[in-house]
């Protein structure tokens, strides 16, 4: 079997013409990079690695945290004419693959004709057959695959990706930051663009839409931002002018797919999925644990019609490695010429005599599930001979479900290493999209270099290199500049969607953790500006008091940690905050995941300076000792970086006056901080308040009133006006009723009302109402103090109704999620358990 | 055989959900063995949505969507059916098991669509002990129906018959430890056997009539739903059904719903939920023999 298997080395340079010399399109190249020389290269791939570290270019690894991408400064360029070559031969196998997924989801002929074996279907966890016989004009509208050329100098396909093959952005990506960080080698050179290929896309999705009304409504559809690939979709909703929506976002009526928006419920006509098939509907499929991630009737709506989804639901399966031993003869069946662009020489196991042929020469092939794409091959001479025993008996008690490829050595090309240019076997990833009848690719791809460690042949890298991958132009004749480049006249975007209710939630949240953050920083600042002074007078003492009281209505300490103001225990409490588990981290956690949840809907400005901002808090954050022997420099320096959490707050708000586009998100997370602050206040002053003596003894009132001051930034307003005597009706004037203190309640209030005002429609909620009565307490208050004879008095009556007032901006919060998010109930599954079965008869 | 059929699911949830959807497989699958006379489902809030249509085995499903918010569901399922099952063939005149296996593993023209039923499934996953358990019923060369029956027996008298041993949850290693369960778990187990020695077999969803003790009169609503197992005889003799919960073999006591590789492809009703909190099932199952006369 299998006869004329290539030979498996030696590995193939892409730089060598097999005559000795440089191949003509790298000649130029090599001319440039050596002419900067290896160090200066290694400083450029520094650089990229920063550039993307900044920007929060990350990928996500299997059980792996978020590494930062990493490109490699040395491009992969590849002929025009080799570049065409490959582009057709992928185009046929994507055509033979749409055959193969329409005819397995419709007649399934290939099984009834013995095209192909059951084993490779049936067991198959992709094959979705609640997907068996739902009408579908195309299965597949991105189709990718992963290449290598082989020793003789043959590229051919290691894996088709037929679900959601991910790459393109990061491709983008490369190309950009390449440009910027190593810009000689661009010079005098003609690349193709990658931009056309997002427009053909955009083109596809908009003519794959129902009822084509001219402007259909396109969501891209994503796990959310715990996948691994979120940067990508983030990427690709911008350029495909698709919503970015999770499972959550979607509800189906009525035999169609609705998103939920600020606006109401709108409806979706195409789903461009960014996850399995098998996560897609938990109604109908098994979904696993990814019942939250799912549309319950999402199926039920494209069975109906009345939306699409691309890839279809169920193109997953066409990955199993297994099917590539029988492309061949499926392409044959649907009477196809044979595959110019073949598959790397593989066998399924369940084949007669494949299982022999592998246990005779087990270094010429690598072992992985007939089923499974995504898991890695296995060489098996990399085994212990034990290992190897126990894979190839599993092999043989169950030949079905293995495959084996060839071991192939990729070819090689130069990167920069630690000492100098090194040549990296080579995996390439090309993506093709529908166009009209046929199929473009992108003019460009994603290689990837494996490490030396990696350097096993045919093994997809776990952790690689990436590489810029360039179509030169220079072999055809027609050299053209990105100017001269015909490009098709770009269709009008209409990016579709009012505001997602996700997302006005999310900035919502984003806004209160903000706040919440730079409270906790400027009361905690407090503390610590005096704990820090030598000896405390029996007022400092008392304002410590206060302060602790406050520390705790916020959550930062327990009731034990309050009542240690004075001993060692207080300080520990306070530097307690910074322990992983502490407030500290954790607040910098969410505004971390709110802005990462938001990514899509931030202008990259935004997000590009506050997350780089964020990450230098959260190292500083860490770098403060918290270790159980004092410390003494400890809390100084815990100050110094809530400074910077001050700082980090006042950028954030800067960006998003000088970013954001007015109303929508920008309005939702104005109104989460207004509301936090406003909570805060009241909070605060009910606790600072609280001086029973001060009826008789006016003056024990004064430590409160100057932390309500202190807290609220308002001392110097407060000192420009009143010079230095401190009474509680001034006080309480500029901290509850002066409209114009951008820190008191007054101003949050007022702020509150007009977003509402702004956002409309909305006299159901009582939004304005609610709002007018906290204001209009807030000012009987302030002016109830002021009126009174014996103001200390009055001003300690107010706690009980300030803590009320505290209570009623917390329902605020519910009503306006009622209201504009219309968050549903998680989902649950039901049937599950079985009603009593049957006895005997 | 004619039945009237009468099959009510209810949920009563503790807080009232807003959205629900579900699978049903509760009409009774037309068969050459059995004639679907009517066949009608009673869901009760009314559906905002019902759809009927047939599942990828051929069963007959429908999708239900509720869009008010609702504090208990129930859909009631009737049907008159008319059974009457062929025998099977002699059992000494079936092929040998090994040749029916080989052809199922062959696939092509003929046995393909038996193969779907050879493959390992969530709920009726490969296990070496269950295999090893099957095995003795199939010493080489003995004609397939004859194993079968043999096998059929065999649970019936190893098992007991326990209803609460088990659960939806309980895997076949276990059902083969204890010794007992209920229909669903010896089906499951038949079926895991069977699959290790490369037969194809599938889980089939139905009811049983009930006879009720000498001198009673049938109780109404006491009857449930009941599983059993499809077992391929070979291209040519197709299927057979056998019930091991009872040793018997399915000719006209035995209404079908529909089969699937195991209970999650054919479970009655399930569903996707939004709110609801917990929630409480009760099933009432009704299977009146009528009088042929009610044909006419």
């Amino acid at each position: 079997m299998m006869d004329g298997l290539p030979a498996l080395s030696p590995a193939r340079d892409e730089m060598a013409n097999g005559r000795g010399g440089l191949r003509t399109h790298w000649q130029d190249l090599l001319g440039t990079l050596v002419g900067l020389g290896p160090e200066a290269m290694a400083e450029r791939g520094a650089m990229l690695d920063r550039l993307f570290a900044e920007e929060g270019v990350t990928t996500l690894l299997p059980g792996a945290t978020a590494t930062a991408w990493r490109c490699d400064p040395v491009p992969l360029p590849i002929p025009a004419a080799e570049f065409a070559a490959l582009e057709a031969g992928l185009a046929q196998r994507a055509a033979v693959i749409e055959a193969m997924l329409a005819d397995l989801y419709g007649p399934q002929d290939l099984l009834a004709r013995g095209v192909l074996p059951p084993a490779l279907v049936f067991p198959n966890p992709n094959f979705l057959r609640p997907c068996h016989g739902m009408p579908q004009q195309q299965h597949l509208q991105l189709y990718a695959a992963d290449l290598i050329r082989g020793p003789d100098g043959q590229w051919r396909v290691l894996a088709d990706r037929t679900n959601a093959p991910h790459g393109m952005a990061y491709a983008l990506e490369n190309r950009r930051a390449l440009s910027r960080i190593v810009p000689e080698i661009f010079r005098a050179r003609h690349l193709r663009r990658m931009r056309p290929f997002f427009d053909i896309w955009q083109s596809d999705l908009q003519r794959l839409a129902p009822g084509g009304d001219g402007n259909p409504n396109l969501v891209l559809l994503s796990p959310g931002p715990r996948n691994a690939f979120w940067f990508e979709h983030v990427v690709l909703a911008r350029e495909l002018s698709c919503t970015l929506v999770e499972g959550g976002d979607l509800t189906a009526r009525d035999g169609a797919v609705f998103l939920k928006t600020l606006g109401g419920l709108r409806r979706v006509d195409v789903v461009l999925r960014r996850q399995d098939g098998r996560g897609l509907d938990p109604l109908e499929l098994d979904a696993g644990d990814a019942l939250a991630q799912g549309v319950s009737g999402l199926l039920d709506a494209a069975r109906e019609g009345s939306l699409v989804i691309a890839n279809a639901p169920g193109s997953d399966m066409a990955e199993a490695p297994g099917l590539a031993a029988f492309l061949p003869a499926v392409a044959a069946h649907f009477g196809a010429d044979p595959l110019s662009l073949p598959s790397v020489p593989t066998l399924w196991l369940g084949q007669p005599g494949a299982l022999e042929a592998v246990v005779r020469d087990p270094a010429q092939w690598l072992l992985r599930p007939a089923l499974d794409g995504v898991a890695p091959p296995v060489p098996l001479t990399d085994l212990t001979s034990a290992a190897r025993e126990a894979l190839l008996a599993r092999a043989a008690a169950s030949p079905f479900s293995h495959a084996a490829s060839l071991a192939l050595p990729p070819s090689v090309a130069p990167c920069v290493g630690p000492d100098g240019f090194e040549p990296r076997p080579i995996v390439l990833r090309l993506f093709l999209v529908r166009r009209g009848d046929g199929w473009a690719a992108l003019q460009g791809g994603l290689a990837r270099a494996l490490a030396p460690a990696d350097a096993l042949a045919g093994r997809l890298p776990r952790q690689a290199l990436a590489k810029d991958v360039w179509v030169a132009t220079e072999d055809t004749g027609e050299i053209q500049g990105p100017a001269a480049l015909a490009i098709p006249a770009l269709p009008i975007r209409r990016p579709t969607g009012e505001l997602p209710s996700r997302a006005a939630d999310n900035f919502f949240w984003f806004g209160r953790y903000l706040e919440r953050l730079e409270g906790a920083a400027r009361l905690l600042r407090s503390v610590i500006a005096r704990l820090e002074r030598a000896s405390l007078s029996p007022r400092e003492l008392a304002s410590l008091q206060k302060l602790a009281a406050c520390l705790r209505v916020h959550y930062l300490v327990d009731e034990e940690g309050e009542r240690a103001v004075g001993t060692p225990a207080f300080p520990r409490a306070l530097l307690a905050l910074l322990r992983p588990e502490g407030t500290l981290p954790q607040l910098t956690g969410q505004v971390g995941r709110a802005m990462e949840l938001l990514r899509d809907r931030l202008t990259g400005e935004m997000y590009t300076a506050s997350n780089h901002a964020l990450r230098e808090l959260q190292g500083a954050l860490r770098g403060v000792p918290t270790g159980r022997s004092e410390n003494p420099r400890a809390l100084a320096q815990l100050s110094e970086v809530l400074g910077g959490v001050l700082v980090f707050a006042a950028m954030v708000s800067g960006l998003a006056a000088e970013n954001m586009v007015q109303g929508g998100g920008r309005l939702f997370l104005d109104l989460g901080r207004r509301l936090e602050r406003a909570r805060a206040i009241t909070a605060e002053l009910a606790v600072l308040l609280v001086e029973p003596m001060a009826a008789t003894q006016p003056a024990r009132l004064e430590p409160g009133l100057r932390l309500a001051l202190e807290l609220r930034d308002s001392v110097i307003t407060y000192r420009n006006r009143y010079v230095t005597a401190l009474q509680p009706a001034p006080v309480l004037d500029l901290v509850l009723a002066e409209e114009g203190n951008p820190r008191g309640l007054a101003f949050q209030l007022l702020a509150m009302r007009d977003a509402f005002a702004s956002l409309g429609g909305d006299g159901e909620s009582g939004m304005p109402i609610a709002i007018g009565a906290v204001l209009a307490e807030a000012r009987a208050m302030a002016g109830e103090v002021a009126a009174a004879t014996r103001q200390a008095e009055a001003a300690i009556a107010l706690p009980p109704r300030l803590s009320a007032m505290h209570e009623s901006l917390g329902e605020l919060s519910d009503i306006i999620a009622r209201r504009w998010f219309a968050l549903l109930p998680e989902a649950q599954s039901v049937g599950a358990e079985l009603a009593a079965m049957k006895g005997a008869a | 055989m004619l039945y009237r059929l009468r099959h009510t699911t209810r949920y009563v949830y503790a807080s009232p959900v807003d959205l629900a959807a579900h699978v049903l497989h509760l009409t009774p699958r037309a068969l050459p063995g059995q004639r679907v006379l009517s066949a009608a489902l009673h869901p009760r809030p009314d559906a905002a949505r019902l759809t009927a249509g047939f599942d990828h085995f051929g069963n007959p499903v429908s999708r239900l969507f509720l869009e008010g918010s609702h504090a208990e569901f129930e859909v009631t399922a009737e049907a008159m059916v008319d059974v009457g099952f062929p025998a099977p063939p002699p059992a000494a005149a079936t092929f040998a098991w090994e040749s029916v296996a080989a052809a199922a593993r062959a696939g092509g023209e003929g046995a393909w669509q038996a193969a779907e039923f050879l493959f390992p499934s969530a709920m009726a996953p490969a296990d070496a002990a269950v295999g090893a358990y099957a095995a003795p019923s199939f010493p080489p060369g003995r004609p397939v129906l004859a194993g079968l029956l043999d096998l059929n027996a065999r649970i019936k008298r190893d098992f007991a018959f326990r209803p609460g041993a088990t659960d939806i949850a309980t895997p076949v290693s276990r059902v083969l430890a204890a010794r007992a369960g209920v229909c669903q778990d010896f089906s499951h187990l038949m079926i895991v056997g069977l699959r290790a020695l490369g037969l194809p077999a599938r889980y089939v969803s139905g009811y049983l009539r009930t006879r009720p003790p000498p001198g009673q009169r049938r109780r109404v609503g006491a009857d449930a739903s009941h599983a059993w197992v499809g077992c391929w005889l070979g291209p040519a003799r197709g299927w057979v059904d056998l019930d091991p919960t009872n040793d018997l073999v399915v000719r006209d006591e035995h209404v079908v719903l529909g089969w699937g590789r195991d209970y999650r492809d054919v479970s009655p009703v399930r569903g996707v939920i939004l709110g609801g909190g917990e929630h409480s099932l009760s099933v009432g199952v009704d299977l009146e023999p009528l009088p042929e006369a009610a044909i006419r």
